[in-house]
């Protein structure tokens, strides 16, 4: 119980939660919509640096500077969705890519703001409760977490989650029967972005210091994996594959299986090559993952 | 910087930022043209052949030019493994466009990292007998620049011949426009795959190799090519090889031109990148 309630341990399931989150709004995006978000970091990133910067240079309060920063990561995903939502999947996929690489690039050049590679803070935590405070931050993403979940859920019973999926299974068909498909894509990948930027300013105050190598495209490719490995069509399947990933290397090796510290930072190597031959296992045998049935999806 | 020097500057950097990108465009574009999706792998095939020279040149010690035959060779066959291991059986049970390019992601990482086990972190340089540095418009060149610029023309030159004008060529266009037609035709569309993908796995290993003359070979070399080399096909044309060609030399003297402006490398391709999603809109790309 002692090890359970350390720092260290809240950090890393406080990340874990994060990436639950990034998982289950790639899940919206994704297989509810068919959006095919390959720069889910530049969101989150794009979101941390602005609440960071919010706080640290205008000294914003902490609800403020969240709300703002979601604004303008809706506001820049709406301007990226208008130029690439009616495109076909991989000039969305190439062009959320680059939005991504663009950010990522652009945190290092602006020295004036973010101070480059150097790192931006020191981000506070927003309220201060003593020891306790990291654990009382944790509850409150875990909030956060299970409000988005229930979210989800909701919507893929509602008319509106039903008329989403119609656009990604026949975006042509739904818009012949009247719907303004690209309308609601541009909203809802809106919506779905600034979640993405929210949980990226929650971040922000885990890491207090924040670097751009943070946003580099491997935690794209994680979120990818996790939602592939647990069932890209089902609620959990993000949070199962989550947890099979991230909580496998990220905890569970790193924090309980002693490694030698001549071997640490071979640690990331393996990881990845290994992420890259289960997403390739996964497609090739199990595409709906573990939380799906086994045939591949029958297109008619 | 007086404008006359600033242009011709811009025009030699330009060349040579774009001769690697060139063939990796052509490589790339081979497959994109033949199988119709985005092989993020490719990547790590620019990065193999850079660290395949690395092993016959900087480690056996082998001369610089010899060693381009068998690291060439090896991205080939490495390109024609994955796709023997990985794509054909992919496209056998019916992995759609999109899931194929997130397949090819994971290829890319797993062949990646599993470098990076094997190489470790660190950065490797080539052993050249004899530099010497030349000026050309009054930019400092070495004589290994314009020797691989040279290759580059002929080796593109060769590429776009044979798909333009042989009998190979041919086939493999007719494989990619329409398979079942093609099969019908006596085409066997095995080989004239294998045969692509091994010339596109060639080029891609040139290119790498290429860019590790100009800086250093890493892990990473394909990995941050990727984006710009996926963005010059869809740019150059779907498909198109002229294109192609046509985008990377605008890509190689847009960068030249910003890098030469700026103080930071990065603010060209930020632009860069701008101008593409720029272009993918108005050319309402229907990849």
């Amino acid at each position: 119980m002692e090890l359970l309630l350390s720092g260290y341990m809240i950090y890393s399931l406080s990340f874990l939660l994060i990436y639950i989150a990034l998982a289950t709004i790639l899940h919206l995006q994704f297989s509810i919509t068919g959006i095919v978000n390959f720069g889910i970091v530049g969101f989150w990133g794009f979101g941390m640096y602005i609440f960071a910067l919010l706080q640290l240079k205008l000294g914003m309060p902490f609800v403020l500077a969240i709300v703002l920063s979601c604004i303008i990561t809706g506001i820049v995903s709406l301007i990226l969705g208008s130029i690439i939502l009616n495109l076909d999947d991989q000039a969305v996929l190439v062009g959320t890519l680059a939005f991504a690489t663009i950010i990522e690039y652009l945190t290092t050049t602006e020295k004036w703001a973010t101070n480059g590679v150097m790192g931006l803070g020191t981000i506070k935590m927003p309220f201060d409760f003593g020891p306790v405070t990291d654990l009382v931050f944790f509850l409150f993403i875990l909030v956060c977490l299970v409000l988005l979940i229930l979210y989800t859920a909701k919507l893929k019973t509602s008319s509106y989650g039903r008329l989403l999926l119609s656009i990604k299974d026949n975006e042509v068909l739904s818009r012949s029967l009247g719907k303004p498909t690209f309308r609601h894509k541009i909203i809802f990948f809106t919506f779905t972005c600034m979640l993405i930027g929210f949980f990226g300013a929650l971040s922000a105050p885990l890491y207090n210091y924040i670097f751009p190598r943070m946003i580099g495209p491997g935690i794209t490719f994680t979120i990818w994996i996790a939602l592939m490995l647990g069932g890209r069509t089902r609620l959990l399947g993000g949070m199962v594959g989550v947890v099979a990933t991230v909580g496998l290397f990220d905890y569970f090796i790193e924090t309980v299986v002693p490694i030698p510290t001549e071997y640490a930072e071979m640690v990331p190597n393996f990881k990845f090559a290994l992420y890259g031959l289960m997403l390739i296992l996964i497609l090739m045998f199990r595409p709906l993952g573990i939380l799906g049935d086994r045939k591949r999806e029958v297109k008619r | 910087m007086t404008l006359p020097t600033f242009l011709s500057s811009t025009l030699v950097l330009g060349l040579l930022e774009a001769a690697p990108l060139v063939l990796a465009a052509i490589g790339f574009t081979l497959i994109f043209r033949l199988n119709g999706f985005i092989n993020v792998a490719f990547a790590e095939n620019i990065t193999l052949g850079a660290y395949f020279a690395v092993i016959f040149n900087s480690i056996l010690g082998w001369n610089f030019y010899v060693s381009i035959i068998p690291a060439t060779l090896l991205s080939g066959l490495l390109s024609v493994t994955t796709y023997l291991i990985i794509y054909r059986p992919a496209f056998r049970r019916g992995v759609g466009k999109t899931e194929l390019i997130i397949l090819s992601v994971g290829v890319s990482y797993f062949i990646r990292y599993a470098a990076r086990i094997l190489f470790g972190n660190d950065l490797f340089n080539f052993n050249f007998s004899s530099t010497s540095y030349l000026k050309v418009f009054g930019i400092g060149v070495t004589n290994i620049q314009l020797i691989c610029i040279g290759l580059v023309a002929v080796i593109s030159i060769g590429i776009y011949f044979f798909i333009y004008k042989t009998n190979y060529g041919e086939k493999m266009r007719a494989l990619a426009d329409n398979e079942e037609l093609a099969m019908i035709s006596g085409i066997n569309p095995t080989k004239v795959s294998l045969l692509i993908w091994f010339i596109a796995g060639s080029s891609a290993g040139l290119a790498g190799l290429f860019y590790g003359t100009f800086s250093f070979v890493s892990s990473s070399l394909g990995w941050n090519l990727i984006l710009i080399v996926i963005m010059v096909t869809i740019v150059g044309g779907i498909g198109s090889i002229r294109g192609a060609l046509v985008a990377s030399v605008f890509v190689g003297i847009i960068t030249s031109a910003v890098n030469l402006l700026t103080t930071n490398s990065l603010y060209g391709e930020i632009v860069l990148l701008i101008i593409f999603i720029g272009i993918l809109k108005i050319r309402k790309a229907r990849v």
